[in-house]
């Protein structure tokens, strides 16, 4: 098989950092090349070299045989290299069909010929197995699956040799991922390479064909069998070895904290009653679009419910008003981190602090104190880099959670709940992530975890309970819960089976 | 979405080029600093005579703080991500209704200075309203304050112009303290009173901003409006709170003004709010919200009001002048974002 | 996303800074009806239709101007009259296609941008509506039937005249102009430094011109500046009286009053008064706001046309130019009558 990528020694400085030191990687024709690495190894930089959007400081990008022009992103796209990034870089305001072929529309004269704009993304949303989703739909009306389909759909409308993705799968569910998997084989059968970004260890396995592990920007393993296992591929990332994956499960305490009575915002909630207890961990699982981040919304009072109370310790919660709640001691980790919960120009100390200035404001805030007491929370999470003035913007997606974390910790709450807490986070900051959420349900809170990684509701929660369109439709105990049960939960009945081995 | 520029998740790549864009956001205010200093070494090699005295400086910080207080004002509302296009009219609206309020024979200034205090706060709150309340884009409800304001400064005494040279607190010769002349005329061991008013109300503009968790949460909203209400931020009142603040300090603006002209003309603060809007800017206060600057509003201010006596020293024609402006605030702010240039 | 929101508030700002030149964009429709029943005996029994269309009023001169044209028409018991006003050049000439199609007797127009109305005034013309142009001429001769002006430019030479004398033809001298880039502002300019040329030879210095933009505020900071640059001005032409006020504060202020005198230009009421009290305000040189009262009385001849035929020639004069005078301490008290405010 031909080779058709070829990065040798690849090398790009930043002032003052040094993103990339000497980088290989060999990619070849029809094959699903997996590049793993903790955040912060250069998985981004070295794609962007490739893509062209940043221009490498020195080495060489080969691409069929040919030199790659450097830092020429259009250049790139021509010879048939298309990319889909980790955020998804889309224009909310945009239809899919725009969406899917901005900057390279089909014209007929100078107008723009819309028809065949939208029956050519219809195809393309088809091929991926996702007609559902309207051409004329503005991409900010869809869902982040949906936005990611319409991603990979755009990076397909030109002739594709190179597809590299940048952690597809993080916003998908398991459903979804597998249409991914189909949408990825199809492509390599047609002789395209795929370089594949992903944290979940299980998915190279399950699609790719040879890995290249990263550390510290350089290349720590270079083409290794997809079958290397874990463990060797953990070690390799991490520099050594990570002892225990989950902690040891919490157990809840008689303690009602939270109280969700028949709750209802239609059409994503339909009605939802559920309790947490003192110490332990509940885990919300089902597919993307069952209406769990709504839920969460409407029990912190985001959205005006159209029924149901909310009641912490016993006292009802007033509907709409987030700043109550927090006062009553609710928390939210909410679903995406740089849109939702940070202000990213700010520097950690102040996105700590946020939700409780009242404490360092006299008539005045004290800087001071303010500072330490948001070091202390952070130290205590072991956020890297261990300086309070950093600014949000700066961290890896794993040391934003534990900023969002240590707000939370600071404000003491009672009830923690957490929406897709490791998304985009690598293997050993998921660790330290579980390892807190486990700690702060023994010293007494009652969490709730909505996590569209099945493996991770097994892994920590006391409780999982599994959300279908809207409603609660079960609870299983955290010992005894599976993936494979959790799924069968989580898929309408009637649908036909998602995975292949799922048929019972 | 466009999440291309925020992503931070592999470290160190994308770290140094956010970590020189948060350094040049500290630098922006040195380099206005130094552009401030340019220009007065410029004036001083030009006008050796008139420009470098301190009876200028004097001139030129008394001019500046007019549009400096509104400028305050405009930080906290641009902090927020909005803008306040009505500031000039809601100064000249609130002149005149002070003006009527004191009438013929009155001579209490108090009068004045709490009608158009009350008067322009009352106007900025419709605009807060119509923003937090309504929903109205800021940008639209406060053009049509633009519009409502200058229309009711001229309806209110029939498009004429209300004389206030009465109000000097009822003596001759110096005016009384707290008369209105005395903001206008009056000067505490040599400086004007609305140099004091003008710096008082940045001291209080910076510690408000800095040093409170108001300010805090100003910035938040600004920064990310929706992050800031899952923290708690009461998003609401915060922009209600701007607008009433940047219609306050039009009040202000208003005293200041008037006592300084003795009179309360409809045509007053004609387009001010562009000037504000200016110095903001290019004080480093983005106006995507987010990132203020009070430091850099006030020298931005006083960048405007040295460029306009320098140019008004040096006779320069109209055209000319508008050419000159328009190329220093452009140059300075090019200077103060090197990153911007690609 | 948020460079997108940038984006669009600079387009916008910029947007707004040319809706704000053109002074607003609104329309505001003012329409005022002194209806006169038809006159009872004497006259021919006949009623003309006038319809008048002026700028926005928000400057004291333009007050007066509408209020002369008002009350004149209402001296007429066979004159139906109607007064629109418009907030810009456009939507006054959409406000006279309008009145064309009422068809009035008699249209007159004070245009708020002579050019800008030339092709509306011609339509009218050429629909056999006689069009009486007021103070800012059309730019075609055949848009208008009679022109009645004020003089701009002897407004400048007056000006000059005056000064030249009191300060015998020496001395240091300030302009404080109106709104730069009008014909006015350009004529009283034109019309002062020329004559002033004339008078003194190089004696008399203009050491600064800067605008005013007939604003209060915008008068007191050019002087303010000024007083800093100038160590020693003698006189102060100013092009406007609401203008001057602001100027004069600037001067009060620096405690230069007995230094050096101001004239202003228009003869408001406030001015008059301080001429009348002597002191810093010397002078003033009245633009007749009467002009409009003149402008009704064409009308109403041309719109009676050939009744008159014998009392005045067949055709009314065609251009009729209102002077310009001088008001000064000695003769303010017979001037006080025209005064507006």
């Amino acid at each position: 098989m031909n080779t058709i990528l070829e990065v040798r020694d690849l090398v790009k400085e930043y002032p003052g950092v040094k993103a990339l030191r000497g980088v290989d990687l060999d990619v070849r024709e029809a094959e699903v090349h997996c590049l793993l690495g903790p955040n912060g190894a250069g998985k981004s930089t070295l794609i962007k070299c490739v893509s062209g959007a940043v221009e490498p400081t020195s080495g060489q990008i080969r691409f069929q045989g040919e030199p790659l022009p450097a830092g020429d992103p259009a250049g790139s796209l021509k010879r048939g290299v298309a990319t889909i990034y980790q955020e998804l870089d889309l224009v909310e305001d945009l239809s899919v069909a725009e969406s899917v072929f901005l900057a390279h529309e089909p014209r007929r004269g100078p107008l723009l010929d819309l028809d065949k704009m939208y029956r050519d993304s219809a195809a393309l949303l088809a091929r991926l197995g996702h007609e559902g989703i309207p051409p004329r739909a503005k991409v900010g009306a869809l869902r982040p699956a949906a936005q990611q389909i319409v991603s990979i759909a755009r990076a397909l409308s030109g002739d594709v040799r190179l597809l590299i993705m940048d952690e597809p799968s993080a916003i998908l569910d398991g459903s979804e991922i597998e249409t991914l998997f189909e949408v990825v084989r199809r492509l390599t059968g047609e002789g395209v390479g795929v370089v594949y970004i992903s944290h979940r260890l299980d998915e190279i396995r399950r699609i790719g064909d040879r890995v290249t592990v990263l550390a510290d920007g350089a290349t720590a393993a270079n083409g290794l069998p997809a079958t290397t296992p874990t463990d060797e591929l953990v070690e390799l990332m991490v520099g050594r070895k990570v002892d225990q994956l989950y902690p040891d499960r919490p157990v809840g305490t008689d303690k009602l904290l939270l109280e969700v009575k028949d709750a209802k915002r239609l059409p994503a909630v339909r009605g939802v009653s559920l309790r947490v207890h003192a110490g332990e961990v509940v885990g919300l699982g089902g597919l993307v679009g069952s209406g769990r981040t709504e839920l969460l919304r409407l029990i912190y009072g985001l959205d005006q419910p159209e029924e149901g109370e909310v009641f912490i310790d016993g006292e009802r919660l007033p509907p709409n008003r987030p700043d109550r709640a927090i006062k009553k001691g609710l928390g939210l980790a909410p679903e995406d981190r740089k849109s939702q919960a940070l202000v990213l120009d700010w520097s950690q100390t102040k996105n700590v602090t946020l939700a409780d200035l009242h404490r360092f404001s006299r008539l005045v805030l004290n800087i001071k104190t303010e500072r330490a007491r948001a070091r202390e929370q952070l130290q205590q999470l072991q956020t890297v880099p261990d300086d309070p003035d950093r600014h949000a913007r700066l961290l890896s997606g794993g040391n934003q959670q534990k900023v969002v974390l240590a707000r939370w910790l600071l404000h003491e709450c009672r009830v923690l709940m957490l929406d897709e807490p490791t998304r985009g986070v690598d293997v050993a900051t998921k660790a330290e992530i579980y390892r807190i959420v486990s700690d702060l349900a023994k010293a007494g809170l009652g969490v709730l975890v909505v996590s569209s990684e099945l493996e991770e509701l097994v892994g920590i929660c006391s409780r999982v309970l599994v959300m279908r369109e809207g409603e609660i439709v079960a609870e299983v105990a955290g010992q005894d819960a599976t993936e494979r049960e959790l799924l069968r939960h989580a898929v309408a009945p009637t649908d036909a089976p998602v995975l292949a081995e799922e048929v019972e | 979405m466009t999440t291309s520029q925020a992503d931070a998740a592999e470290g160190p790549s994308r770290a140094a080029g956010a970590l020189e864009r948060a350094k040049t956001a500290e630098a922006q205010q040195y380099v206005l600093a130094g552009v401030l200093v340019l220009l007065f070494i410029v004036g001083a090699v030009l006008k050796p005579d008139t420009f470098p005295t301190w009876d200028n400086i004097r001139n030129m910080l008394t001019q500046a703080s007019v549009i400096g207080v509104l400028a305050m004002g405009m930080t906290f509302v641009i902090a927020t991500a909005g803008i306040d296009l009505s500031v000039g009219s809601m100064l000249a609206a609130a002149g005149l209704f002070g003006g009527i309020l004191v009438g013929d024979d009155g001579t209490s200034s108090l009068v004045f200075i709490a009608g158009a205090l009350v008067f322009a706060t009352v106007l900025g709150t419709v605009n807060a309203t119509a923003i937090a309340y309504g929903r109205v884009v800021p940008f639209i409800a406060t053009l049509a304050m633009f519009s409502i304001g200058r229309g009711i400064a001229l309806l209110l005494n029939d498009k004429l112009p209300v004389s206030l040279l009465d109000l000097n607190g009822g003596s001759f010769g110096e005016p009384a303290v707290f008369s209105l002349a005395w903001f206008g005329n009056g000067r505490i061991i040599g400086i004007p009173v609305s140099v004091y008013v003008f710096l008082g109300i940045t001291i209080a503009g910076w510690v408000l901003l800095n040093r409170t968790r108001y300010g805090r949460y100003v910035v938040a909203v600004g920064g990310n409006r929706e992050a800031a209400r899952i923290a708690g931020v009461p998003v609401r009142k915060i922009i209600f709170s701007v607008y009433v603040l940047s219609g306050l300090l039009a009040g202000v603006g208003t005293v200041l003004l008037c006592a300084r002209l003795g009179s309360a003309s409809p045509v007053s603060g004609n387009l001010y709010e562009l000037d504000a809007i200016g110095a903001v800017v290019i004080g480093g206060t983005s106006l995507a919200g987010g990132r203020a600057s009070i430091v850099g509003t006030f020298l931005g201010v006083l960048t405007f009001a040295l460029i306009f006596s320098l140019m008004t020293q040096l006779n320069l024609s109209t055209e000319v002048q508008q050419v000159t402006k328009g190329l220093i605030v452009l140059g300075a702010v090019l200077l103060q974002r090197p990153e911007a240039r690609y | 996303m948020s460079r997108l929101r940038l984006l669009i508030c600079i387009a916008a700002a910029s947007l707004l800074a040319v809706g704000v030149a053109a002074c607003g964009g609104e329309t505001k429709t003012v329409t005022e009806e002194a209806a006169g029943t038809p006159a009872a005996g004497g006259d021919s029994g006949k009623t003309v239709n006038i319809i008048a269309s002026v700028p926005p009023t928000d400057h004291g001169w333009l007050g007066a101007v509408s209020k002369n044209a008002k009350s004149q028409a209402e001296k007429y018991k066979d004159v139906k009259f109607e007064l629109l006003q418009a907030a810009d050049a456009d939507s006054q000439a959409q406000q006279v296609e309008q009145a064309i199609a009422k068809k009035p007797d008699v249209l007159v127009v004070l245009p708020q941008d002579g050019a800008a109305l030339t092709p509306v005034a011609q339509k009218a013309q050429r629909a056999g509506i006689p069009v009486v142009n007021i103070d800012r001429t059309f730019t075609k001769p055949d848009a208008a039937t009679a022109t009645v002006l004020g003089d701009n430019y002897q407004i400048g030479t007056l000006a000059a005249d005056y000064i030249a004398k009191e300060l015998k033809c020496k001395g240091n001298v300030v302009e404080i102009q109106g709104l730069a880039g009008i014909e006015v502002t350009t004529d009283r300019t034109k019309g002062f430094a020329e004559q002033l040329k004339k008078k003194c030879k190089d004696g008399i210095k203009i050491v600064a011109q800067q605008p005013g933009d007939f604003n209060p505020d915008a008068g007191l900071k050019a002087m303010e500046n000024i007083l800093q640059a100038e160590k020693k001005i003698d006189a102060v032409y100013t092009h406007d009286d609401d203008m001057a006020q602001g100027v004069v504060q600037a001067i009060k202020t620096s405690g230069r009053e007995k230094e050096m005198f101001l004239t202003g230009v228009g003869g408001s009421e406030d001015a008059m008064k301080q001429i009348a009290a002597g002191g810093l305000y010397r002078a003033t040189f009245l633009y007749n706001p009467n002009m409009a009262a003149t402008g009704i009385n064409m009308a109403r001849l041309i719109g009676l046309g050939e009744g008159f035929s014998e009392l005045v020639p067949p055709e009314v004069p065609r251009n009729l130019v209102v002077p310009a005078a001088v008001v000064t301490k000695d003769n303010v008290k017979e001037y006080e009558k025209y005064a507006f405010n």
